[in-house]
């Protein structure tokens, strides 16, 4: 991390952190984003959110330990919640596999949920990126979790649910990801619960089975693009 | 233009940020103007150098084919956007979104090849609105085509409701899959989609 950011919250519109909105994005969007850590983590490659439940089985765990070291070996940013269960795996496998995560938070930034993540949360502001939409001083309510779950949509350019029942706040996420046209995986395993309604009804929607990560990374971009696109046309 | 999805070269991989683009009709550029916007301002800059070019002369209906999946209000839907982008250039004469999906079916970007819908399967999946204008032509507007069974089932579709009025189909952007064939990004072309038995074809 450059000197120059380490250790400071920036606030910035979404705009001048992701580049310019279409109507669809700034249907939902924030209207500032509080930032601790490398910003350049969204300038480069692309970025996957892997979410889930916070009381994960240990296949889940399993399954978003593989899934993340998957993704960071192609070069892909994760992107959790720093909730517990399978955001906080999701993070320490990038974080383990020697790539980058970015943790898109439900509190403000000086303060930590669950609080046993506190060291976590201070280790990814100093060497990765934490993002929260809430000013320090908002409350923490619940409402705050699923607009984070829509912004952490709006941040990634894919996301992948790994576990999660009817009233996860992973399902924001997912339908939110839907609403913007971005692709939505489900693990093919949350289908082995007949008892869920949720992962049909996504599928109904355009979400899509991930049975194999190339199948994810065809449809990603392969690095940030704003650069690009005037030397196309 | 054309994109391959499992890029190995620079140029490759920039199509495939494009196809990404495409497909989030995204802001970029300098001042931001949306994707669809941009290819569609490009088409009427060099209209007379494309083999296409009578598909876009203004005269024709754009239908927005509808996307794989049912869709709720409000979400995102490109063909929609680009077509709405092409009528502002003045390349069609006027829009209309008369085609969606009664049920779901497979993406065919994220399906392996034998999963894929038959064009009878996306006929079979979408509706089409009765509307009262008697058009002199159809041109089904898609961002993104694969092998083109989306284009076929929702020209038949089309048709039943219009029988008789001609209809072309036409994308922003082509998928070729095996990167050695992939010429460029920037790759205008004409060509036929052709069913042969269950299985579509896409020449070029």
């Amino acid at each position: 991390m450059s000197e120059e950011s380490k250790g400071r919250v920036l606030t910035l519109t979404p705009e001048e952190l992701l580049g310019p909105l279409n109507e669809v994005e700034a249907r939902h969007a924030p209207k500032f984003l509080f930032i601790e850590g490398d910003r350049n983590l969204l300038r480069t490659g692309p970025r996957v959110a892997v979410i889930g439940s916070r009381r994960v089985t240990e296949d889940g765990l399993r399954r978003t330990n593989r899934l993340a070291r998957e993704l960071v070996g192609a070069g892909v940013t994760v992107i959790s919640g720093l909730a517990e269960g399978v955001d906080t795996a999701a993070h320490q496998a990038s974080i383990e596999a020697g790539g980058k995560t970015v943790a898109v938070i439900g509190t403000p930034l000086d303060k930590a949920y669950p609080t046993s993540n506190r060291k976590l949360q201070a280790y990814l502001s100093e060497n990765q990126l934490v993002i929260s939409q809430f000013a320090i001083g908002t409350p923490t309510q619940p409402k705050n979790f699923p607009q984070r779950n829509r912004t952490m949509a709006l941040i990634s350019h894919a996301s992948v649910i790994v576990e999660a029942g009817e009233s996860s706040g992973s399902l924001s996420q997912g339908w939110e990801a839907l609403r913007l046209g971005r692709p939505l995986f489900l693990l093919r395993s949350i289908f082995d619960d007949p008892a869920l309604k949720w992962p049909t009804q996504m599928l109904e929607y355009g979400a899509s089975v991930l049975t194999d990560v190339e199948e994810l990374l065809e449809v990603i971009p392969c690095a940030d693009m704003s650069e690009q696109f005037d030397a196309a046309f | 233009m054309s994109y391959t999805p499992r890029p190995t070269t620079e140029p490759g991989k920039n199509s495939k940020n494009i196809m990404y683009c495409l497909k989030s009709n995204s802001l970029l550029g300098h001042p931001p103007i949306s994707t669809t916007e941009r290819v569609s301002s490009r088409i009427r800059e060099c209209l007379d150098e494309l083999p296409f070019r009578e598909f876009l002369d203004g005269l024709a209906i754009a239908v927005p084919i509808p996307k794989s999946s049912l869709a709720k209000p409000g979400s995102l839907w490109v063909p929609l956007m680009f077509a709405n982008a092409l009528k502002q250039e003045g390349l069609v004469g006027d829009v209309l979104a008369c085609l969606s999906r009664s049920h779901a079916v497979n993406k065919s970007a994220t399906s392996a090849p034998g999963e894929r819908p038959t064009a009878l399967a996306h006929y079979e999946s979408i509706r089409a609105e009765r509307a009262l204008i008697t058009p002199e032509k159809f041109l089904l507007v898609d961002d993104v085509i694969t092998r083109g069974a989306t284009m076929l089932g929702c020209a038949n579709r089309l048709y039943d409701l219009f029988p008789g009025v001609p209809i072309m189909g036409f994308a922003a952007m082509r998928t070729i899959s095996d990167e050695k064939e992939f010429a460029g990004i920037t790759a205008p072309c004409r060509g036929c989609i052709t069913l042969h038995g269950s299985q579509t074809s896409r020449v070029p």
